[in-house]
């Protein structure tokens, strides 16, 4: 082959690997959980074509179980009005139809047909060198990556050599030193056509997500420079079939040679015993009723079991949307007085439950805007030598920031770093003798002592033992008063663009006159033991951190007296008596905890009292609220519950999450006030009167919203897949190298969300519906908003997501069809008037 | 173009493609031995698939990027395969151009 026809091969092979790689969702770092629709890069074909494709290559249902809709049906929350409309909204043309045909890779074929065992084995070696390489086990050449360090080890693995014996072993080391032509020339030993490559790379990832995952977290999403071992897909993809080429040729020869020389994984068995389950898989049954009314019952009777299950799916959500959407048809009355504090939170759906109590408790308007409030930013706390990036994965940080010692001696800032080193090196101290293999003989004689009472006091009185482990460490580490800004000076934001983004983020909000004297900013976090999805509670708009860093930075900001002066030239005057303020809701506890006081005035502290105060009983009402809801309740103190839960190292079940997410509201609070929305909406403020070109509704649209269907979608898919497409049981959760975990000893990275954020025993906690995003805005602009973006048309084309709008609240509401036309709404009735048509 | 100014003829490919895309096309870059490109983020404009804006505030991934590429014509043909292959399942823009360059060696 030429150095041109090779070049051309090889890309090529890149953008077939890319094009497989389009069922594989990226899976981000247990740090930084993410959490994101497993079929987002499928989203060009509509939500039931992405099933299909995805039930042909990963083997995964895509809908919910027929007994969720039998259970939903008996208890009222499926009715027959609800089926009777999903029915007549159904289209006659099966959506998604086509080939039903499983893709299998060529091993998976041979093993059904011969009973080896060669897919498995790939998987068992692959995994195992995956792992080693995460966790720095192998000693990776300069500039190289796994192919290359697992190329440099085969030729001393015992492993392989007991599989198919030492020439097998030199043939795999024997490897093109370039990963691109090794899985060419594996492909072509394979005997895979160039016509199937695509769908045999496919089917590959598919068969372990988890480290294809990570593999394409790394080559498509991670940042340049990221730091840690760089397992790219196209590394993965050439160790992989590196063993299949291997594993198939050395059955092939040993069955040649009538099985003799061919190890047990290889030799051919009874057929049927080493089936692999998925080509066995048995399709998702029927809904089945028996008091339907005769003639409905005929109706779904006369579709297939997948169009009868879509029926069944709509008419699940339809019961929510007209629930939620009458729930917003009735307007509360708003109080005319200004209010002495605006609250913003974030959008999570977890701040409308402390946002409806707050404003009960007192004088109060509040807001919902995205965690990150606009701010983008990489951020090193106070003696971190790390990095953070505190904005959603769709952007990139665009500036820095730093936590700093303010108004503090060298002296006292030097002790508490110094406190805190001395903490960190004690940890990593027991962790290394714990995990060495003679040292923890020693040190159980040494601290053995102390740490039996400590684990038993941390077992029986989680609240306690951390409250003595915290006061410990303040006094290891007394705090010191610190302060998050970014001066154009030391190279941080310029002042133009500190404007910006004030702006920005206050028009977005709808919150540009009428300020409180106060106005509080409040991200979001979850404070957890022991809890490798730590994260995945924390808030997604702030990369999967905690958020009251952003927070910290987007107050310091808006109080600076330049960004003020430049923000008064773009139209918007904040009082100078407005001081803003930075919180963080920790959703575990419900505790809200107000930072910086120290940057208070004076003339503000009483204000930030009282606040604190009212926050602390709106944080006891949801405590209350949630409790009840919490598996396994114990007690009748709400708080207590809570708190000892959050404390708790073997406690699987923290808090709820987002679990029952269900919709994304667009509208100004008086559109919601009044409303228990249940902690099941994401609301983002949205007043149309200030946007009259549609920028803020298309940024909301398309980030925010965005990132609520990620969060929706992934609920969804772990719901209705747990198999597959969730991480499966906590308590044989094992972390590998700080990335990812694994069930048990080893396999493949489990994907999706645990089982424990999902289910209640054994049955769904989380309904499992596609996102309805409710938009209050005028319909021309929406509608323009929606065409000049392709990704709004995908995912609403697509019926990925539902949407609902109206003009003002005085308007009725209207549903948007797949094909671009709306509807009026009314309450589980046919959608037959026509309200307008947009193409 | 007059030998006198004493230019390199290659090849200029210019491809417009959403945010998300630009890994897998450095990729391909590095592969064929592009060795410099051009990207300009958050372009728009109407195609065949409608219009599509420019800048998204808080989305760099689905906001397009136009990508400039100069290299010699024998290695074009390789870049160009890949790019047609990965154009043949999303929208976006390849145009191909001869252009002339001053400094023929930063483009090797």
């Amino acid at each position: 082959m030429s150095d041109r026809e090779l070049r051309t091969a090889r890309a090529r092979l890149l953008v077939e690997v890319e094009e497989a790689a389009r069922l594989i969702a990226p899976l981000w770092p247990l740090s930084t959980f993410i959490a994101v629709n497993p079929f987002w890069d499928l989203r060009q074909m509509s939500f039931a074509e992405a099933i299909a494709y995805a039930v042909r290559v990963l083997g995964i249902s895509g809908y919910p179980s027929a007994t969720l809709f039998a259970e939903a049906y008996r208890s009222g929350r499926i009715t027959v009005a609800d089926l009777r409309v999903a029915l007549e909204a159904h289209p006659t043309a099966e959506d998604g139809k086509g080939s039903d045909v499983k893709i299998l890779t060529a091993t998976e074929r041979y093993d059904f047909v011969y009973g080896t065992r060669i897919a498995a084995t790939t998987e068992r070696e692959v995994a195992k060198w995956s792992a080693a390489f995460l966790a720095k086990m192998l000693p990776v050449p300069p500039d190289s990556g796994f192919y290359a360090a697992w190329l440099a080890m085969i030729p001393s693995d015992p492993a392989i050599r007991r599989i198919v014996g030492r020439s097998g072993r030199d043939r795999l080391a024997q490897l093109s030193v370039q990963p691109e032509d090794a899985i060419l020339s594996c492909l072509e030993r394979l005997g895979i056509a160039e016509e199937d490559r695509v769908s045999e790379l496919a089917r590959q990832l598919a068969r372990m997500p988890g480290w294809a995952g990570h593999a394409k977290w790394r080559s498509r999403w991670a940042p340049p420079g990221q730091p840690g071992p760089t397992l790219h897909l196209v590394d993965y993809l050439a160790v992989r079939l590196g063993y299949e080429a291997e594993l198939f040729s050395a059955a092939v020869a040993g069955r040649g040679r009538m099985g003799r020389s061919a190890s047990g994984y290889l030799r051919g068995q009874p057929h049927g015993v080493s089936r692999h389950p998925d080509v066995d898989r048995i399709e998702a049954g029927r809904v089945q009723i028996e008091d339907l009314p005769s003639d409905l019952g005929d109706e779904l009777s006369g579709l297939s079991v997948i169009e009868s299950t879509k029926v069944w799916l709509a008419a699940y959500e339809g019961h929510y949307r007209d629930q939620l959407l009458d729930a917003l048809s009735r307007p509360a009355s708003l109080s005319t007085e200004p209010p002495a504090v605006q609250a913003v939170f974030c959008i999570d759906v977890r701040s409308e439950g402390l946002r409806r109590h707050l404003e009960v408790v007192g004088s109060y308007e509040t807001f919902g805007f995205a965690g990150f409030f606009a701010l983008p930013i990489r951020h090193q706390p106070w003696g971190s030598a790390e990095e953070i990036d505190l904005c959603p994965v769709l952007l990139h940080p665009s500036s820095e920031t730093a936590e700093r010692p303010c108004g503090e001696t060298d002296v006292a800032a030097s002790r508490q770093l110094r406190g805190r080193q001395a903490q960190v090196g004690a940890r990593m101290m027991f962790d290394t003798a714990r995990k060495a293999a003679v040292s923890p003989y020693i040190l159980a004689e040494a601290a053995g002592f102390l740490a039996g009472p400590m684990a038993a006091a941390k077992t029986l009185f989680p609240a306690l033992y951390l409250k003595l482990r915290s006061r410990v460490r303040t006094m290891l580490a007394p705090p010191v008063a610190t302060v998050i800004e970014t001066h154009p000076r030391d190279g941080g934001m310029s002042d133009e663009e500190q404007a910006l983004f004030a702006e920005t983020a206050l028009i977005t909000m709808g919150l540009t006159r009428d300020f409180a004297p106060l106005v509080l900013l409040c991200g979001h976090g979850s404070t957890t033991e022991n809890n490798p999805y730590a994260s995945s509670l924390d808030c997604g708009a702030c990369g999967g951190n905690r958020g009251g860093a952003s927070a910290r930075a987007a107050a310091w900001i808006l109080n600076r007296a330049t960004t003020r002066d430049l923000l008064a030239q773009r139209g918007i005057s904040i009082p100078e008596e407005t001081v803003f303020i930075a919180g963080e809701h920790d959703t575990a506890t419900d505790r809200v905890i107000i930072f910086d006081l120290h940057l208070v005035p004076f003339t503000h502290r009483d204000g930030v009292a009282v606040l604190e105060a009212d926050l602390e009983r709106a944080a006891v009402a949801l405590a209350k609220e949630r409790a009840r809801l919490l598996p396994g309740a114990k007690g009748h103190d709400p708080v207590a519950q809570v708190t000892t839960r959050s404390a708790d190292w073997a406690q699987v079940q923290p808090e709820w999450g987002l679990a029952r997410n269900g919709a994304f509201i667009v509208a100004p609070r008086s559109a919601t006030i009044g409303a228990d929305l249940e902690c099941r909406c994401f609301l983002h403020s949205y007043d149309a009167a200030v946007d009259p070109d549609g920028v803020a509704l298309e940024t909301i649209l398309t980030a925010p919203m965005v990132v609520g269907h990620w969060i929706n979608a992934q609920y969804y898919f772990s719901t209705v897949d747990p198999d597959l497409l969730s991480a499966g049981d906590k308590t044989v959760h094992n972390i590998v190298a700080g990335t990812g975990v694994v069930a048990g000893a080893g396999g493949d990275l489990k994907v999706g969300l645990p089982l424990q954020s999902l289910f209640e025993s054994d049955r769904e906690y989380h309904e499992p519906m596609r996102l309805l995003t409710i938009v209050q805005a005028p319909q021309d602009l929406l509608v323009t908003v929606i065409d000049r973006n392709p990704v709004l048309r995908e995912l609403f084309d697509g019926q990925w997501v539902h949407l609902a709008a109206r003009d003002d609240q005085l308007d009725n509401w209207k549903i948007r069809r797949p094909d671009g036309t709306w509807a009026r709404w009314s309450p589980a009735a046919t959608y037959t008037e026509e309200v307008t048509t947009h193409g | 173009m007059d030998e006198t100014w004493a230019l390199t003829k290659m090849t200029r490919v210019e491809v417009v493609v959403g945010g998300e895309e630009i890994p897998v096309l450095t990729e391909l870059l590095s592969e064929v031995g592009a060795i410099g490109f051009t990207v300009v983020s958050n372009v728009s404009g109407l195609g065949h698939s409608g219009y599509h804006q420019g800048r998204l505030l808080f989305n760099d991934r689905n906001a397009l990027s136009l990508i400039t590429v100069v290299l010699p014509a024998d290695r074009a043909g390789a870049l160009l395969d890949g790019l047609r292959s990965l154009l043949a399942h999303r929208s976006g823009v390849l145009l191909v151009s001869d252009t002339w360059v001053s400094r023929p060696e930063y483009f090797q």
